[in-house]
């Protein structure tokens, strides 16, 4: 038997500016996990390794900001933002 | 949006002339009071060093959406009539604009708490990232200065 989550779309993760450099990618596919639950931000950002406190950073799901757990849908990009300087 | 708001947001990767979009923007409005707003690129960086060129990273797609979002967003609270947001990205030389927030409404009040409101916003809430190079060396900017700073 096929685990159901091989069908599930992967999450998009993307990161720009010092946090790109530091990471050394821009973006990449972290499969959906074989769990009861949808993942998290949060969830994600532990499992990727990166230094440096979630609480530092902001949180971007499909263009929009957001909370470290707000449930993940297969598809989601999610985006890692250091402190914004525009304007 | 609400009625009748005009908002007008647009990201530059090349430079643009803040007056001559202003020009073209005020022509068409018919409000009697307009706030605008040109910020350039400080010759030099934070740390004091003269700065070769400013870059300035966005996160493509949200970086529109969250401009649009704000001005809208501070267009409805202010009770204003249109607003126009220019905003470069790539690398910019010291001296160009790196943005334009103009705002029209019908007394000057409303059209100057927008604009400044609409300014603080997007510094803070628009996904853009400046990275500063002096003598070969990029230093990305934490951040923002306050707005209270050089007083």
């Amino acid at each position: 038997m096929v685990a159901a989550s091989i069908y599930l779309r992967p999450i998009r993760l993307r990161l720009f500016a010092s946090l790109r450099e530091q990471a050394g990618w821009e973006q990449q596919d972290w499969a959906w996990p074989d769990q009861p639950q949808p993942p998290t931000p949060e969830q994600i950002w532990r499992s990727l390794g990166l230094t440096g406190s979630l609480d530092e950073l902001r949180i971007a799901v499909n263009f929009e900001f957001a909370g470290p757990q707000q449930p993940l849908q297969p598809g989601d990009e999610l985006a890692f933002l250091t402190p914004i300087s525009g304007g | 949006m609400g009625p009748g708001i005009s908002v007008q947001v647009q990201l530059s990767p090349g430079p643009f002339d803040p007056y001559a979009l202003l020009a073209s923007w005020s022509a068409g409005q018919a409000a009697a009071a307009e706030c605008h707003f040109v910020g350039r690129v400080r010759p030099f960086t934070a740390a004091n060093q003269q700065l070769d060129a400013l870059e300035l990273e966005h996160y493509p797609g949200m970086a529109e959406r969250q401009l649009h979002q704000l001005a809208t967003g501070q267009a409805q609270h202010h009770g204003v009539k249109a607003v126009l947001v220019h905003h470069r990205v790539g690398v910019i030389a010291p001296g160009a604009a790196i943005v334009l927030v103009a705002v029209a409404a019908d007394r000057r009040g409303p059209a100057q708490r927008c604009c400044q409101g609409l300014l603080e916003a997007l510094k803070h809430d628009a996904p853009f990232w400046k990275r500063e190079w002096s003598a070969g060396v990029g230093t990305w900017v934490k951040g923002n200065t306050p707005l209270g700073e050089g007083h």
